[in-house]
């Protein structure tokens, strides 16, 4: 992973927290991290990016296809040289945010002796999913990742299929 | 013609320009104008302009390709995971 | 029209340069008192007439319309500059010695008195005695009528008249 990358966007920073679905600030932990990757990008930024995005190459055109029912997607991930690096308050200040009624986890995963814990969490709205929380921590790593917006878990699912991942089995939708 | 008119027209004769004059108006003949030379200006602006777009075009779209990677990783884990539970 | 043609080619831009160089400069110069700002405007004449030089047809046209855009261009310059004509008739001062007839003094003190002049009547005298249009020419020349010519040019001479007597200069 690349050391820190936050666009320029300027502004749009501060103005998309409101997008954000769930308040994550790590930025303490940059200063403690080998390497982080950060970004924040809106609905204007995806479009943008979006242009760049070469049909032609098959991960470019399956993520294309992805972004277009995607309003943000809002990630700050860390690796540490040290066990420790991060405090379980921060990931549990997140999760608490998680809590509220229309998230829900879908699934989690513990590994390694519980050294590994994958959570996925959906935001349900009308029946209709309209943002994916995805924490992951490792003694070494943590990652903190909000997409948001009409986000089809079986696209999320094709995604899992690419950048050589096998694919994903469906997840049964919650109601 | 009286002598004020005669005297007027001795004062009025023509004279040459300075030397080289010639020489003077070819070389602003090969050199761009003004206006071409800021049309030009505006031309490598919007050039730079595009290019920097193409930049940060590029950078987002880099930025959504990892993205992708981070959020597709974790979750083929947990895929990984669920497939080991599963059998 | 192969006749024509043969003329058009004849129309070497070179050559009008040096053919008409020193009217054109004459008429900036002497309307506009500075040597730098005459030669630019001469410059600008000429860079006007290799733009335009397709639709000059005779070498007789080049000549009226070299001499018709030097009057506008001079007058142009005239009042894009910021202060007034350079010579204020109060400037022109007397001469210790009353000029003869022919005096290169006299001719001096003539151009700068030309230069007090009001802009119409001003090129009016330039056309006049610089290049010896008669006034229906001048008119034409400046977009003028002729009644206007002739009535600057009379009350100019008038004018310098009153001004060199003044100053002791006349006809001996």
């Amino acid at each position: 992973m690349r050391p820190i990358l936050t666009l320029a966007l300027g502004a749009a920073l501060a103005a998309t927290l409101w997008a954000q679905q769930f308040k994550f600030n790590l930025d303490h932990l940059v200063s403690k991290a080998s390497d982080s990757f950060d970004v924040s990008l809106n609905t204007s930024m995806l479009q943008f990016a979006g242009k760049f995005l070469d049909g032609k190459d098959p991960d470019e055109a399956r993520v294309k296809k992805l972004i277009v029912g995607i309003q943000g997607i809002y990630i700050q991930s860390f690796e540490f040289k040290k066990d420790g690096a991060y405090a379980p308050a921060d990931l549990e200040k997140v999760r608490n945010q998680l809590k509220a009624p229309d998230w829900s986890r879908i699934v989690g995963i513990k590994s390694g002796g519980e050294s590994e814990n994958i959570e996925v969490w959906v935001r349900n709205e009308k029946g209709k999913v309209t943002g994916v929380a995805i924490l992951a921590s490792e003694p070494r790593q943590l990652t903190v990742a909000n997409l948001v917006g009409n986000v089809d878990l079986e696209s999320l699912s094709d995604l899992g299929g690419h950048f050589g991942l096998p694919n994903l089995p469906k997840v049964p939708k919650k109601k | 013609m009286d002598w004020l008119e005669q005297e007027l027209a001795m004062a009025l004769a023509r004279k040459e320009p300075a030397a080289g004059f010639d020489g003077r108006v070819r070389a602003r003949l090969h050199r761009r104008p003004r206006w071409l030379a800021i049309a030009a200006t505006i031309i490598v602006m919007i050039g730079a302009g595009e290019a920097w777009r193409q930049h940060q075009g590029q950078l987002a779209k880099e930025q959504v390709m990892t993205a992708m990677r981070i959020t597709g990783s974790k979750l083929n884990r947990v895929q990984m995971q669920l497939k080991g539970t599963e059998q | 029209m192969i006749g024509l043609t043969a003329v058009r080619q004849a129309l070497d831009f070179g050559e009008l340069m040096r053919e008409h160089r020193a009217m054109v400069f004459s008429v900036a110069w002497h309307f506009l008192h500075d040597r730098d700002l005459a030669e630019e405007t001469a410059q600008d004449v000429f860079l006007s007439l290799h733009k335009n030089l397709a639709g000059i047809e005779t070498p007789a046209h080049a000549g009226h319309w070299l001499r018709k855009v030097a009057v506008q261009r001079s007058i142009d310059a005239a009042r894009k500059r910021s202060r007034r004509p350079q010579v204020a008739l109060e400037d022109v001062a007397e001469p210790s010695v009353r000029p003869a007839a022919g005096d290169p003094m006299l001719g001096g003190m003539l151009r700068r008195l030309i230069a007090t002049l009001p802009e119409t009547p001003r090129m009016a005298m330039i056309l006049r005695y610089q290049e010896d249009l008669d006034p229906a020419e001048i008119a034409a020349t400046m977009g003028i009528p002729l009644g206007t010519v002739k009535s600057h040019i009379q009350r100019s001479l008038a004018l310098l008249r009153e001004k060199l007597e003044r100053r002791g200069v006349g006809e001996r």
